[in-house]
């Protein structure tokens, strides 16, 4: 029965090659898509899963607010991981790793090379997480200070080869060199793991105000003896907090952890299981930047919704070939053929159809791959696909959309009267061309949301790109002047200055653009802080060349000037912060500040007030910011004159050798670190375009199916127009309109979804490009245009036929 | 009896108005008849076929087939009925385009669940009494008309029915190839299986053992028991 089923799909696709092509290639790029989401979506689902014990560890972290400051950590104090193994005998083991300390310069032949993936971690870092060691022993690998277990591919680097590495030392520019001694190599730690460092020093290396409370620095994970145990943690760290922090806060701050607590401070801690750090933790001091779980969201989303018109698309070309298979329902029905069974044998053509999408869309994928991993920021490989669990997901992808595609037009089908189709009836019931123009509708207002949610996204990103943003990104490179040593940075400095092409140069640790440096602190604007006159408040160190070198725009007063003595106590504050302090021109009035272990606030005198700009993604409001003279000269930024930057680079760091033999030279440029904020943005916009041009074009090929079809069976009539003289034109008026209309009824339903939508999306960002009319019109016009250029395509051919010839056939 | 109608009514509602397309009719066929049904155009010929064929309800009436009434069955039951007991011949052969002659023969047998050895021989046998073996792999477009009748014939009676019902079965044939058709009929009704003709034909009818008039849904004579 079943080849005999077989064997009639497969004819009946031989038989109506266009239709058989629009169905599989719609269905094929719905599930392609599909695919590439899910291979996406399980790498993103699958962070930190290669560790043995990934369900029963856990970070700890920290969350504090004091003097309105917020602060989520990931890291914890010091003390912490030993005092919870101590106390609680839930805690099988902890580690602590520690990349406060930042990169390291180790060497290699006779230069040193930057490494950017070090940390230094416990000697229990194996015992926790199990990486595989290739090389050594993991066993004591790191209990004696001055070992360093090393990665595979570092292994490869410095020595050739992971196990000429066991034994041998590394070199380092800690102090004045220390040595390591490798001890073991393990291998790269995966790709999907929320670390990703090459080498791991030993913990007794670092200098370190030990068993200190109140200072959280490190990144510290415990090991559970079994995850139903994180429920109680809560309370456990309420007893920490009493027992280990209280005595603290009145020995330092005066104070008892209910009046600490009362005046709206906080210190509370948390477990972090560690397979959620990936797309659920956003906090300071990651170790590399996560992901999203909403993105995970709306990729997902997008996809479902390209496969839906996809499915849609397959349905609605079912259906509307049935009426040419409705003879041979009709037959089998006088056959004795019961209704089950055609319902069964049509599923099986829709579940063929979809196995063989499913291969085509195995090869679209392979093309799709590369562009994919290109805007996904991933490295996916259709070798992925081939997992165990994915293998039988796969097996059953095409019986679950076959069936579901198929399941409407095979009842529809099976319904069919025998007698009636034998007998010539092509129409059976008015609810088939209902529905069948019901589905087109939902495709095309699906599309035409997402082009419309498209062009709201471009339009937004081109709208943050030129807003105006209270300084000049333009032509600045940012020098990192670490590798100088203290005392010649400011010589440095002053010889780039001098440079013909360099027009500004200044210090600048702090930048308006993302993973700069920040730093708040409180201010009053009476000596005495009171609840209604404290405002917390971005306060960078910066020099004189500082305001005009970035070309921000000062409003109000003066800039930092060396002419006055008394400016190591001014401040210039933005617009935002005068707002705050309820002043129009804020010049000469005084700010206090006073940290918990200072008698007197300090006093500081505004001199100066510059326009707004934003310092955070556009994302957010411009807070308060204050600019003062402080040292902060392990970055510099040079304004350099337009066309002239390949030359001026090669200057700079001529003069960067010179004072820092044997250093890497790194740099970026300002507005390139400013679109790095947006890339997340760009890839969302990057995704939403490719997943509109696919909905289009799947709903174009559905089209382009029904036209075929509807121009097929209104051959004869047409054929009697034409005889009785209608022309080229009122054919093809005849075919467009009953499908442009449904175009615009799906226009009028999609777009204020669409508008709901994007409104919300937009809701994200502090600086919103409106959604413009012409949003609308561009997507309504191109709509149109694509449906009607499909249609008349087909049309044409209707029209042109020769009338003779389909009059004899009928 | 193999079958009996009494005081059966078939109507369709149009613009409110019954219009009746079986009126009042009364049959009774024996094991082993061959019933010519003649009548003009629209007197309601296929209407009773296919309420014969089971293949089409009525609204008013007995319907006894072996002595079960048909009338009380549902669907399932009747489907089966008709799969076991009846072979249908059209007038414009309903051949699957898609399968070929060999498998448009074997069709009927996939949903008796037939085994696949013993459809096998049957079809074989079918194609070699109908002299149409060697065209066993062509499909029904590469055919002549009167041999797509021929495989439509075949297909009716491979699953061994009581009763083959033939609507106008020649109408599209020419005057050789409806002999033929007639005298395999006329052989087939030797053999034992009881046939039902809607024909315009006297010649045709001439073929049938007894002939009955139809005229607007009803006989134009009392039909003898
Ligand atoms: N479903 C139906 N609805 C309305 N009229 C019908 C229907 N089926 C058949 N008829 C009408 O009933 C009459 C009998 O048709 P039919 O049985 O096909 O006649 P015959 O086969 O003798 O030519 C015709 O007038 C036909 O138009
Ligand atoms: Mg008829």
């Amino acid at each position: 029965m079943i080849r005999n089923y077989l064997k009639i799909a497969w004819r009946n696709l031989g038989k109506n090659r266009v239709f058989s092509f629009i169905n599989i290639f719609g269905l094929a790029l719905g599930l392609a898509s599909f695919l590439l989401i899910s291979l996406y979506v399980t790498d993103e689902l699958s962070y930190d899963r290669y560790n043995e014990f990934a369900d029963r560890i856990y970070r700890v972290d920290s969350d504090i607010r004091m003097g309105g400051t917020d602060l989520s950590l990931s890291v914890t104090s010091d003390p912490m991981g030993e005092t919870l193994k101590k106390e609680f005998p839930q805690v099988e083991e902890y580690v602590r790793i520690y990349a406060s300390s930042g990169s390291k310069l180790i060497r290699h032949g006779a230069e040193f090379l930057q490494e950017d993936r070090v940390a230094h971690a416990d000697s229990t870092l194996f015992k926790i997480f199990t990486l595989p060691v290739v090389a050594g022993r993991a066993e004591h690998a790191l209990d004696a200070p001055n070992t360093v277990v090393i990665s595979e591919s570092a292994a490869r680097r410095y020595f050739g080869d992971p196990q000429a590495a066991v034994g041998q030392d590394l070199e380092t520019q800690d102090g004045d060199g220390t040595r390591y001694r490798v001890t073991a190599v393990f291998k790269d730690i995966p790709e999907q793991s929320h670390t990703d460092f090459d080498f791991f020093f030993s913990m007794d290396n670092v200098q370190y105000n030990w068993g200190n409370f109140a200072s959280h620095n490190f990144n510290t994970y415990v090991l559970l003896r079994d995850p139903a145990d994180a429920a109680g943690f809560p309370d456990k760290f309420e007893v920490i907090i009493e027992k280990y922090l209280s005595p603290l806060l009145r020995q330092f701050m005066n104070t008892d952890l209910e009046s600490f607590r009362k005046s709206g401070n906080k210190i509370e801690y948390s477990l972090m299981p560690l397979t959620d750090i990936h797309l659920h933790s956003n906090r300071v001091s990651e170790f590399r930047p996560g992901g999203d779980i909403q993105n995970v969201y709306i990729f997902s989303l997008a996809a479902l919704f390209v496969l839906v018109i996809a499915c849609v698309n397959f349905m609605n070309l079912s259906t509307a070939r049935s009426s040419g298979r409705a003879r041979e329902v009709g037959i089998r029905k006088t056959l004795g053929s019961e209704k089950s069974a055609l319902v069964g044998q049509f599923l099986i053509e829709s579940i063929l159809l979809a196995a063989l999408a499913l291969a085509l869309a195995f090869g679209l994928c392979a093309l799709a791959l590369p562009w994919f991993n290109d805007i996904s920021g991933k490295s996916l490989h259709l070798a992925d696909l081939l997992r165990p669990g994915y293998l039988l997901f796969l097996l059953l992808l095409p019986f679950v959309v076959g069936t579901l595609a198929g399941l409407y037009p095979a009842f529809f089908l099976a319904a069919f009267n025998p007698i009636r189709v034998l007998k010539g009836h092509k129409k059976t019931g008015g609810a088939e061309p209902r529905f069948r123009s019901a589905l087109v509708v939902f495709q095309f207002a699906a599309s035409m949301i997402l082009i419309i949610g498209t062009l709201v996204i471009y339009n937004q990103l081109e709208y943050i790109r030129h807003a105006k943003l209270g300084f000049n990104k333009e032509q600045v490179v940012v020098v990192d002047t670490g590798g100088i040593a203290e005392a010649n940075r400011e010589a440095f400095k002053n010889e780039v200055a001098a440079l013909s092409s360099v027009s500004r140069a200044s210090f600048a640790g702090y930048l308006p653009v993302a993973n700069s440096s920040r730093n708040s602190t409180s201010f009053s604007t009476d000596p005495v802080s009171t609840e209604t006159n404290v405002f917390n408040m971005q306060i960078w160190g910066t020099d004189y060349d500082y305001i005009p070198t970035l070309g921000m725009e000062l409003l109000e007063g003066r800039n930092f000037s060396p002419e006055y003595g008394s400016d190591s106590l001014a401040i210039i504050i933005n617009e935002k912060a005068a707002a705050l302090m309820g002043v129009d021109n804020p010049v000469g009035k005084k700010l206090y500040s006073k940290s918990p272990d200072m008698e007197e606030p300090e006093v500081y005198t505004i001199i100066g007030m510059i326009r707004d700009f934003n310092f955070e993604s556009l994302r957010e409001n411009v807070g308060p910011l204050g600019l003062r003279l402080g040292r902060n000269n392990w970055e510099a930024a040079f304004r350099v004159l337009p066309g002239k930057i390949e030359q001026t680079l090669d200057d700079i760091e001529a003069r960067y050798h010179e004072l820092a033999p044997g250093m890497p030279f790194q740099y970026t440029f300002l507005d390139e670190s400013f679109d790095q904020m947006y890339r997340q943005e760009q890839r969302m916009g990057q995704v939403a375009l490719s997943f509109a041009a696919l909905a289009i074009l799947i709903a174009c090929l559905g089209l382009f199916g029904l036209v075929t079809y509807v121009a097929e069976q209104r051959t004869k009539e047409i054929g009697i127009r034409k005889v009785l003289g209608a022309s080229l034109g009122n054919i093809l008026a005849l075919l467009s309109r009953d499908f442009l209309k449904l175009v615009l009824i799906a226009f009028v339903i999609g777009s204020p979804l669409a508008w709901w939508a994007m409104h919300l999306w937009l809701q994200d960002f502090a600086y919103r490009a409106p959604i413009g009319i012409w949003v609308f019109a561009v997507t309504g016009g191109a709509a149109l245009g694509i449906a009607l250029l499909t249609v008349a395509f087909k049309a044409f051919r209707a029209a042109l036929a020769n009338p003779v010839n389909s009059l004899r056939t009928e | 009896m193999l079958l009996e109608l009494n005081n059966i009514f078939k109507w369709v509602t149009q613009g409110g108005n019954r219009v009746f397309l079986l009126k009042h009719l009364d049959l009774a066929v024996e094991q082993g008849d061959f019933l010519s049904v003649m009548g003009p155009s629209g007197s309601g010929k296929s209407t009773l076929l296919h309420v014969l064929g089971m293949l089409d309800d009525f609204n008013e009436g007995e319907y006894y087939f072996q002595g079960e009434p048909v009338h009380g069955f549902r669907d399932k039951q009747r489907a089966r009925f008709q799969k076991e007991h009846i072979g249908f011949v059209f007038q414009a052969y309903h051949l699957i385009d898609e399968l070929t002659v060999y498998e448009n023969i074997e069709t009927p047998l996939l949903y008796q669940k037939v085994s696949s050895s013993e459809r096998k021989a049957l079809v074989a046998d079918m194609l070699d009494r109908f002299g149409i073996v060697g065209k066993k792999d062509l499909f029904p477009a590469q055919l002549s008309g009167g041999q797509q009748q021929l495989v439509g014939v075949a297909r009716a009676l491979i699953g061994k029915p009581r009763l083959l019902l033939a609507d106008e079965p020649t109408g599209n044939l020419n005057s050789r190839q409806s002999r033929e058709i007639m005298e395999l009929f006329q052989e087939l009704n030797a053999e034992g299986t009881t046939i039902i003709q809607a024909t315009h034909s006297e010649t045709n009818a001439a073929y049938g053992s007894r002939t009955l008039h139809l005229l607007d849904g009803s006989w134009t004579s009392t039909p003898e028991p």
